[in-house]
């Protein structure tokens, strides 16, 4: 693992500004150091997943990969780029206008090298089915902190059986309120209260692997990706 | 249904003193949820406050009553003195007004002060600070908003009496924020962090600044009301947010300044938690004994809260919100029957909504709720 990475899953945003600029001047590629940047997010979501980091340290390690992002970006779109791991359409739903959590999320996954289609706060269904259909996106990612957010998430998800594309796609909702009575009556695949274990939920909606829907240790009793 | 040896007034301050009841008391957090009943829009109610606050009297005689009142109606928001009314009222949005017509009211995650800000709040205080910029943080002219927080007052003080002629008592005279929760309001919760990291120095020093006004702002405002109870809401600055060092550094001793200072004057602090606050539990045994509420909303450990302030302090909670929403009344009658048994077990158990109950509450779900609390009875 490079100093970068370390530096990065560190919080270290100085020491990172400074070896990205470093690599650039060396003529390092950019999808390389964007690589190490990638390998540093991984070390945080490892620490997230040991109780050793929180959400604070979720946000900060992903203000530093923005940042260091917003240095690489003027060399990324001049050369060649990889394939994103995957594209998602995401929103707040109808009635709806928080966006923090939302908006937590779509950093990590973007850090995640998802490509990211983020249609902001209060959007209605016809939105969303719309941007599904015209981006291919296979995975679709709903956010909402108040009750009334579930009659629209279940509107959107009906709307998207409508469109004939609920086969195609995978549905996680997310916020501080939804659990597995609130996935069960809206109809997603999988919910969530915490960012880092819905980019972990994404990343497997991408591999396809099997989900043990048993296996989940909830403190509520209550399985968080049954899909 | 339990024979009842005890009005609501006595079951509630018994209960907070941690003393021996005759049944736990229920009290949920009711709001906006009898006026969606009675087919008012949110916007209406907002508009219409005083049939929002009928609309809950009204559900009250439909379930037989319950013990008491957090808030004596649909105005939550109680004699804001400037200093308050400019930190909180722009993050505010309205149905009717910035939102749709039955929308919920929403909080507005957005910078309303700067990084610089803080240099100038380390010097003049947040009362001073808030005084002189007034016009930044409001648009409305200033005697219009004291005069609309002198009629707030008015009507909940006309509302609390309406409750205590019917036997409930209302319980919270003042709401406040601790220091940290202020600024990650007005910073927002991102920029916030950011400066935690950045420059942990100046941040505590601007939440030095600003306590004393927090606690003097609280104190005066529920001395109009003559209640008992200050809320203090608490978000931002739990386990689920940060880990221990900062909780202990930013937020910690400033809950127990204000604690402190509020139960010197006699007052209780609802320390009112929305998210999990599980790992920070054990510092609130040193907060003074039976002076504070514990009021958890779902998500933090209940039991384990038992476990840890048994004794020390009432828990009030946490039936959650999508229970009420989608559950059932069966559903809703175990969960409540577990946690008289398990927390109202040796008394220091008040039955509540998890944070406020939600408009969409189903009525045979909120019966429920409030039914349990009166037929069955916690080990003792």
């Amino acid at each position: 693992m490079s100093e970068l990475a370390y530096a990065l899953a560190d919080l270290h945003e100085d020491r990172v500004k400074r070896l990205v600029r470093e690599k650039i001047d060396a003529g390092v590629t950019p999808m390389l150091i964007v690589d190490e940047c990638r390998k540093g997010m991984d070390i945080v979501g490892e620490r997230y997943k040991n109780k050793e980091y929180f959400l604070s340290e979720l946000i900060i390690s992903g203000e530093i990969f923005k940042e260091a992002m917003a240095t690489v970006e003027p060399m990324l779109k001049a050369s060649k780029q990889a394939e994103p791991i995957g594209k998602m359409v995401l929103g707040t739903v109808k009635g709806d206008i928080h966006n923090i959590g939302k908006d937590i999320v779509a950093t990590l996954l973007k850090a995640a090298d998802f490509q990211i289609y983020d249609l902001g706060i209060d959007v209605v269904p016809s939105k969303f089915v719309e941007k599904l259909t015209e981006t291919g996106a296979p995975i679709l990612g709903m956010s909402g902190l108040l009750t009334p957010a579930f009659g629209a998430m279940k509107e959107t998800i009906e709307a998207v059986e409508a469109a004939g594309l609920r086969d195609k796609i995978k549905i996680i909702i997310g916020g501080g309120i939804v659990t597995e009575q609130v996935r069960k009556y809206v109809g997603a695949d999988a919910f969530t209260d915490d960012a880092a274990e819905g980019v972990e939920i994404c990343k497997r909606f991408i591999s396809g692997g099997e989900i043990n829907d048993k296996g989940n240790d909830d403190p509520r009793g209550e399985n968080k990706s049954s899909y | 249904m339990i024979k009842e040896t005890m009005t609501p007034g006595e079951r509630i301050k018994a209960v907070i003193s941690l003393q021996p009841v005759d049944r736990v008391p229920v009290l949920p957090l009711i709001t906006l949820f009898p006026a969606c009943r009675k087919g008012m829009t949110n916007a209406d109610a907002i508009r219409h406050p005083d049939l929002a606050t009928q609309a809950i009297m009204e559900i009250f005689d439909e379930v037989g009553g319950w013990d008491g009142m957090a808030f004596s109606g649909y105005r939550a928001y109680l004699v804001p003195p400037r200093v308050s009314a400019v930190a909180m009222v722009p993050h505010i949005l309205q149905p009717g007004r910035e939102l749709p017509e039955n929308a919920a009211p929403q909080f507005d995650e957005r910078e309303t002060i700067t990084f610089e800000d803080y240099a100038l709040i380390i010097k003049l205080g947040w009362k001073g600070f808030a005084e002189k910029y007034y016009p930044r943080f409001l648009s409305f002219p200033e005697d219009k908003i004291i005069a609309w927080a002198e009629r707030q007052f008015h009507y909940y003080i006309r509302d609390m009496k309406a409750w205590e002629a019917k036997g409930v008592p209302c319980l919270v005279g003042a709401m406040t924020l601790s220091p940290l929760m202020f600024f990650s309001i007005k910073r927002t919760l991102i920029n916030f962090t950011l400066d935690l990291h950045r420059h942990p120095d100046k941040v505590a020093a601007a939440l030095d600044a600003v306590v004393g006004d927090l606690i003097d702002d609280a104190l005066y405002a529920i001395k109009l009301t003559g209640l008992s109870c200050i809320l203090l809401a608490l978000e931002r600055g739990g386990g689920f947010y940060y880990p221990l060092k900062i909780f202990e550094r930013f937020e910690f001793p400033y809950i127990k300044r204000m604690v402190e200072a509020f139960a010197s004057e006699g007052f209780i602090t609802i320390l009112h938690f929305d998210n999990d606050w599980t790992i920070n539990l054990p510092y609130l045994k040193e907060l003074p004994k039976a002076k504070c509420i514990c009021e958890l909303d779902g998500t933090t450990d209940i039991f384990k809260a038992k476990e840890v302030l048994q004794g020390h302090m009432c828990i009030m909670g946490d039936v959650p919100a999508s229970l009420s929403a989608l559950g059932t009344p069966e559903e809703m009658e175990a969960y409540c029957a577990q946690r008289i048994n398990v927390i109202g077990k040796g008394g220091g158990y008040i039955l509540s909504s998890g944070c406020e109950l939600p408009p969409d509450t189903k009525f045979e779900n909120f019966k429920a709720m409030v039914n349990a609390a009166k037929m069955h009875l916690p080990p003792p």
